[in-house]
């Protein structure tokens, strides 16, 4: 290993090498200067970040496409429809009326106006270049605080409350583009003439975004007007700072709630005659059942992201409770931590209730979804489509009923359309058939026993922790985390020319024994999180998603 | 603070609870899981439904003269045709609304309810049937007097049963009101149900096998949580309930030995107080002398039951004394009650006067399986140090 | 093709006209109607009526022969079997189109995807998720929604707001409106001017929200130069809909002109039942929201709040079920066992029959609103697509079609066409000449044609 060869090196001699070692990193070419709209988990975020929880954001987001596994990639490419500049114009509207309410505007408008009849200029200027400066996630320009300014002074006159001219004003600011989409700023980089740099402002928000799910914070801010983020010290203190923050909970349940598509938990429903125990309570629990988990053994356990697969530890609540059959400390509300004993068939983030009722249907399980959601999501490998030609007649045959999900697919292994994908997705979904579609035990379908084994990447299991145990020692799974991290870092689609960072990437996330906070914090002072290309002046394609046009 | 190592940190009851969690799950077979060899389990039930043990017969043969007559329709007759308009405002107030006025037919305007001695009413009239449902409380076979007991009349059980007592059916099987289409009995599921309130747990410790196990111990509490309901109102089993145990200590917790036999729990006899809430009343119900009698289903989610004992008569008295106005449309006399249930009742004598205090009864009930949460895990404040402290504090206290 | 043109607006002249008065507003022309010749007049103003253009959207297909009865050429006159008798009697208003295909070109049919995706922008999806040209009702409405409060409106009733088939491109797709309460609040709430009040006065607040929108616009030149070609054009796209908002609040300054059609539909109510179960999948609810959000739509076309409209019934994957099943409506077209006398699948047929229940209704809907001298039906054109013509095995060839409605007298209806393999886009161009446009082909590689169908065509 290197570190091993570099051991006897004295200390300032080593320091020089590592800090060689950092700009041999493998570069990359960068995408163009990107224009990301904000994401809804994003939105609410800074929303609530800015102004605090007890705002109520509301309105429907037009949906992102799911790209590279990712919506936040999808928001790379998403445009605003006129519906959707409808909603956030309410939801802006909204939002403002909140913020200067009589009872609220006190927290947030950093002066008292001259009389609170009309416009009052310097105050208001105040509000909105402090505001601005958070929503814009960057220092406002003179149009950029004249234009709120012009309508606070004529709306305050119109209506005769200086407050309700910095209301249009806010909300003015919450519909603009500059709010709603980030937009790389590039700019030439000094130190190589005829290339392109990120600028500070993007920069921070690059960090924020991928750190925090959420806008820069104010040191943030200022570290990038000081030109601190064009410096390899001031990023590595900007990095230290936001990983050491409580915040960094709130961006890797940004990122999970993204990679792990947990946008369905806000919907899922099920069958309530087949599975009455289950309800909307239990799936909000379930969701945050798996993202404590998560942040518990990667964060608060400094622990190895394999663990994730077979790890017993885990949080419960009274609603979860009903549905694992467990006992907890607080069934009118509350979590606390639990452990399954040795030999429970509940091991891992697969075994947890949000997947299991997730990838199943409304009224039973699905080996199928289950195995798929677990290539696609979880080792990052793509399953093809069903074909559309398939001659379903064997499953209809009135002779033959199946009684088992295990019988029913393996009328798949008979056709040749169908083996090839299925041999694929049903020998590890098939392991989890011990948990129904409401994620709850059971040993028996239609009377027979089930019999859960199977195989992943020909490694032989027969239940579900032993597939946690063959997807945690499958180099495919923290590959995949790699690939998404640095996707959701730089929001695009990694290129052919990222491959060689990436693999450098999974080398140091193993050398680092798979902690996350390593890879997150090798992701984040890379030069590859802020490489840059020039902009395509032409359109590709119009239409095709990204993954179409490599 | 807790630190990292002991945030999973579990007492060791609750460990227990959660090797019980896993043998719940039908099929599981523990002894083929590693490190988990089967110790001695808990189980745990909520009581959902419970009902005073009625054998009601189609057509009511076992009230030959019919249903009893209500305070409401005593204290009508005993009127003038005058007084009547006079007291209801010529005739427009309807039974509940003069529920005050009928209440109050004492000598001097006493509620009769709470004073049934100041009138005679007509008596009671009790069941006549020979079956009922119950247990032998006096270990007699024909009812004569014991030290512990009153002469009585014996039934024969539902299941055919000699010896079996019962004299609180014998008591209120022809007052409407108690009887399965009256309202007492439904009121007090349905307050239980909405309110939480007069929750019985019942936990099964030292199980060793779940079919069969000679020597169990079975506990009672009350539950401070509620029902945990599914989407259709039905019993969700498997929820959590914290027992009533302010301080720590358990205020409702009668023990009994028990043994499981293919399935179905009895036990021995003993004093055992329940928590009973229902028509507005709550209190503590004092079963003397108390059996269980508990049928649990193979996947242990559900069980049937039925609790016999000496029901104490003052208790008795104070809830049907407060059922207040919807007695009226329930139809039942007070004052009737009390003199038929001091005439009747047949346990634990009272020394000077020799008259007996209790009576037998015996109460139907159904319950699902819940987890039984004691105070070391149920009282985890936010404050870690405090739950640490009260941790150590109970595991000293069992030392 | 006219997209909507941003018109420069000068903010100041907003702005005084706000500081001036709250009854000054800003003058645009009320409906610029392209039917003039052919459309008839409103029976109060005189003026003409606007003819609109909607879809209606079901998964899953028809159960073949038992929905309709097949015919070897084009003439007049369905003979619908059980699973779409509710339709019989709504013959005179629509037409059933048969024999349509979708050739792929060697593209693969993305189950449940390719089918709606084809028949609606005429090209063949190379994924599972593109959308690879503007939807049909996008192309209609680029031409004739300028001037409407809402440009479009997207409904489902399933209660899912990313089930919406009406999308500019893959990453360009609204969300739907999948609660009956929001829809209405949105078109009928306090922002709705009845047209037939008397009394109008300009609310001070929808001026300030206009001057708040064209300061919007005036940072378009602002926005850093470095961003590539496609990211500018969907800065642009941001800016053509903060047009369109503008536009939208233009109109609500002006006072409509008086219309009989128009009336305030029932604000949406739910029995105790259902308020704990508002959005779902269980078949009732569905229907039920379904209904409801008709009855708004329809009103909302009537009232002329959109020239374009988009309901979707049930999902491409119909994920519809029924209490205490296991089975939803797309899994039991999959694993039912048919039944030996009929041969079909009797609970997805079951399925199948409830969803044309409700396609009666919707179409009854419309057609119970009295517009002119006739109902509303005879000046709209609804286009009825699905993404199979047997889910059982995902075909795509001869999916069934059906128009509704006689778009001002440009369509004839009770006509049962039979398309004989030709790609279903001439049901999409038809419609688009339909509705006036006049576009010479529509679609690409085998999915384009230049072939309306003429024998509906008046």
């Amino acid at each position: 290993m290197k570190r091993g060869l570099l051991a006897w090196i004295p200390g300032t001699v080593l320091l020089a090498l590592l800090a060689g070692c950092g700009r041999s990193q493998p570069q990359v070419a960068g995408g163009e200067p990107a224009l990301r709209l904000l994401s809804e988990p994003q939105y609410r975020a800074v929303v609530a970040d800015l102004f605090g929880e007890h705002i109520s954001v509301g309105g429907t987001f037009d949906p992102l496409v799911r790209t590279n596994g990712l919506l936040t990639v999808g928001a790379a490419a998403a445009h605003i429809t006129p519906a959707g500049i409808e909603q956030y114009d309410r939801m802006a509207r909204s939002i403002a009326a909140q913020v200067l309410s009589a009872e609220n505007r006190d927290i947030y408008v950093p002066c008292q106006p001259k009389l609170a009849a009309t416009a009052d200029d310097a105050c208001a200027q105040q509000f909105f270049t402090s505001v601005g400066r958070m929503l814009y996630r960057r220092k406002l320009d003179a149009d950029e605080v004249r234009r709120p300014l012009e309508l606070a002074a004529a709306a305050a006159n119109q209506f005769g409350d200086f407050y309700a001219g910095l209301e249009t004003g806010l909300g003015s600011m919450l519909v603009s583009p500059t709010f709603l989409f980030i937009a790389d700023r590039a700019e030439p980089d000094p130190e190589n003439n005829g290339r392109l740099r990120l600028d500070g402002y993007s920069r921070a928000s690059r960090l924020s975004f991928f750190l925090w799910g959420s806008a820069p914070d104010d040191l943030l801010l200022t570290a990038a007007e000081n030109g601190e983020l064009f410096k390899a010290g001031g990023i590595k203190r900007q990095v230290d700072r936001m990983l050491a923050s409580p915040q960094l909970v709130a961006g890797l349940r940004s990122f999970f709630n993204d990679m792990l598509a947990f946008e369905d938990m806000d919907r899922l429903e099920k069958d309530s005659i087949i599975y009455p125990v289950f309800s909307s309570a239990v799936a909000q629990d379930a969701r945050e059942q798996t993202l404590r988990t998560l942040t518990h053994l990667l964060i608060d356990e400094h622990g190895d992201y394999r663990d994730l697969f077979t790890t017993r530890k885990t949080f419960m609540s009274g609603p979860l409770g009903r549905i694992y059959r467990v006992s907890v400390e607080r069934p009118d509300g509350g979590w606390m931590p639990y452990e399954f004993p040795e030999g429970d068939p509940r091991a891992g983030l697969i075994t947890q209730v949000s997947f299991a009722a997730l990838y199943a249907h409304p009224g039973r399980s699905s080996p199928t979804l289950r195995g798929r959601a677990l290539r696609e999501l979880l080792l990052c490998q793509k399953i093809p489509d069903p074909p559309g030609d398939v001659d379903f007649s064997l499953f209809n045959d009135p002779n033959a009923p199946s009684r088992t999900a295990r019988q029913r697919l393996s009328v798949h292994a008979t056709q040749k359309s169908c083996a090839g994908c299925h041999k694929l997705t049903d020998p590890i979904g098939l392991a989890l058939e011990r948990i129904d579609g409401a994620g709850q035990l059971r040993t028996t379908e239609r009377d027979m026993t089930i019999d859960s084994s199977g195989d992943l990447d020909g490694v032989k299991f027969t239940d579900a922790a032993g597939l946690g145990l063959a997807m945690r020692n499958n180099p495919a799974a923290p590959g995949c985390v790699v690939n998404r991290l640095y996707s959701y870092a730089v929001a695009r689609v990694p290129a052919r020319g990222d491959r060689p960072f990436l693999v450098h990437l999974a080398e140091n996330f193993a050398a680092a024994d798979y902690r996350v906070p390593t890879l997150l914090r090798d992701i984040a002072t890379s030069d590859a999180i802020f490489a840059v290309a020039p902009p395509r002046l032409r359109t590709a394609a119009a239409g095709a998603p990204e993954e179409m046009k490599r | 603070m807790i630190t990292g190592s002991t945030r999973y940190r579990f007492s060791s009851s609750r460990s227990v609870t959660r090797i019980a969690a896993l043998a719940l799950m039908a099929g599981v077979c523990l002894a083929a899981v590693p490190g988990s060899a089967p110790k001695s389990r808990t189980l745990g039930f909520v009581i959902t439904i419970r009902n005073i043990a009625m054998n009601e017969s189609r057509f009511v043969d076992e009230c030959p003269e019919g249903f009893n007559v209500g305070y409401d329709e005593i204290w009508w007759r005993g009127l003038s045709k005058v007084d009547r308009a006079r007291l209801t405002s010529n005739g427009l107030k309807v039974r509940l609304d003069r529920y005050f006025n009928a209440i109050r037919r004492g000598p001097n305007g006493e509620d009769v309810c709470m004073n049934p001695t100041v009138v005679k009413d007509p008596p009671l009239l009790l069941a006549e049937s020979k079956e009922s449902y119950g247990m032998n409380l006096d270990g007699t076979a024909n009812g004569e007097p014991t030290p512990k007991s009153c002469k009585h009349q014996k039934f024969v059980g539902v299941d055919g049963t000699a010896g079996v007592d019962n004299q609180l059916y014998r008591l209120l099987a022809c007052v409407y009101g108690f009887r399965s289409y009256g309202q007492y009995e439904a009121n007090e599921n349905e307050n239980r149900k909405s309110n939480g309130n007069g929750m019985t747990l019942i936990e099964i410790t030292d199980v060793d096998d779940t079919r069969n196990d000679a020597d169990v111990k079975v506990t009672f509490y009350r539950s401070i949580d509620q029902y945990t309901l599914d989407a259709g109102g039905k019993f969700v089993p498997f929820a959590s309930y914290r027992i009533d145990a302010p301080n720590g200590q358990p205020r409702y917790r009668s023990s009994l030995k028990g043994r499981i036999k293919n399935g179905v729990l009895t036990t021995a006899a003993g004093d055992v107080n329940l928590p009973f809430y229902g028509n507005y009343t709550y209190m503590n119900q004092l079963l003397r002398d108390m059996r269980l009698r508990l049928e649990i289903a193979p996947d242990l989610a559900t069980a049937k039951g039925m609790q016999a004992g000496y029901y104490d008569l003052d208790q008795l008295m104070f809830y049907i004394g407060g059922l207040g106005p919807i007695s009226s449309t329930a139809i039942s006399d007070c004052p009737a009650i009390h003199v038929a249930a001091h005439e009747i009742a047949d346990g634990y004598p009272d020394p000077k006067t020799g008259a007996c205090t209790s009576i037998s009864s015996a109460f139907n009930f159904s319950a699902v399986a819940a987890f039984v949460v004691h105070p070391d895990a149920s009282q985890t404040a936010s404050n870690g140090q405090g739950r640490l402290d009260r941790i150590v504090a109970f595991i000293r206290g069992l030392l | 093709m006219t997209f909507l043109i941003p018109r420069p607006i000068n903010r100041r002249s907003v702005l005084r006209g706000m500081l001036g008065s709250s009854t000054v507003g800003v003058a645009l022309p009320f409906l610029d109607c392209f039917l003039n010749e052919n459309g008839t007049a409103m029976a109060a103003t005189g003026a003409p009526i606007p003819v609109r253009f909607g879809t209606w959207y079901w998964g899953l297909g028809h159960t073949p022969g038992h929905a309709i009865k097949p015919k070897a050429q084009t003439s007049a006159g369905i003979d619908f079997l059980q699973e779409c008798a509710p339709l019989q009697p709504l013959v005179p208003y629509l037409n059933h189109y048969s024999g349509f295909n979708m050739p792929l070109d060697g593209r693969s049919n993305y189950t449940h995807f390719t089918g709606w995706v084809a028949s609606r922008t005429g090209s063949a999806p190379s994924s599972n998720s593109e959308i690879p040209a503007p939807t049909l009702d996008l192309l209609i409405g680029d031409a004739i929604s300028g001037n409407t409060r809402f440009r479009t409106l997207d409904v489902t009733s399933v209660g899912i707001a990313r089930e919406n088939y009406s999308a500019r491109s893959t990453n360009n797709r609204a969300a739907a409106e999948a609660s009956p309460e929001r829809l209405y609040a949105r078109v009928f709430g306090a922002e709705f001017a009845d047209p037939n009040k008397a009394d109008f006065k300009v609310d001070p607040k929808l001026m300030v929200r206009r001057s708040v929108l064209s300061a919007v616009g005036e940072q378009r030149q602002a926005l850093n130069k470095t961003l590539g070609a496609s990211d500018r054009a969907r800065l642009d796209e941001y800016f053509t809909s903060i047009r369109q908002l503008e536009n939208q609040l233009d109109l609500q300054m002006q006072k409509p002109q008086p219309n009989l059609a128009c009336h305030m539909p029932p604000r949406p109510v739910r029995d105790g039942a259902e308020q704990n179960m508002p959005m779902g999948l269980e078949v009732e609810t569905v229907v039920n929201n379904h209904r409801m959000m008709s009855q708004i739509l329809a009103m909302a076309v009537a009232c002329n709040q959109t020239r374009i409209f988009n309901m979707v019934f049930s999902d491409n994957f119909s994920h519809m079920r029924r209490p205490g099943q296991t089975y939803t409506h797309h899994l039991l077209t999959h694993e039912e066992t048919p039944d030996k006398v009929t041969g079909y699948q009797p609970v997805a047929f079951w399925f199948n029959c409830r969803t044309m229940q409700a396609f009666a209704e919707y179409i009854k809907t419309f057609a119970a609103i009295r517009e002119g001298d006739g109902s509303l039906l005879d000046n709209v054109l609804i286009f009825a697509a699905t993404e199979t013509n047997y889910a059982r095995v995902h075909s795509i060839d001869g999916v069934p079609a059906y128009t509704v409605g006689r778009a001002g007298g440009r369509i004839k209806t009770g006509m049962h066409v039979v398309g004989n393999g030709d790609p279903i886009t001439r049901v999409g161009l038809t419609a688009m000449r339909a509705m006036g446009l006049s576009p010479e082909k529509w679609g690409t590689q085998s999915l384009q044609t230049s072939k309306p169908i003429s024998e509906v065509l008046v």
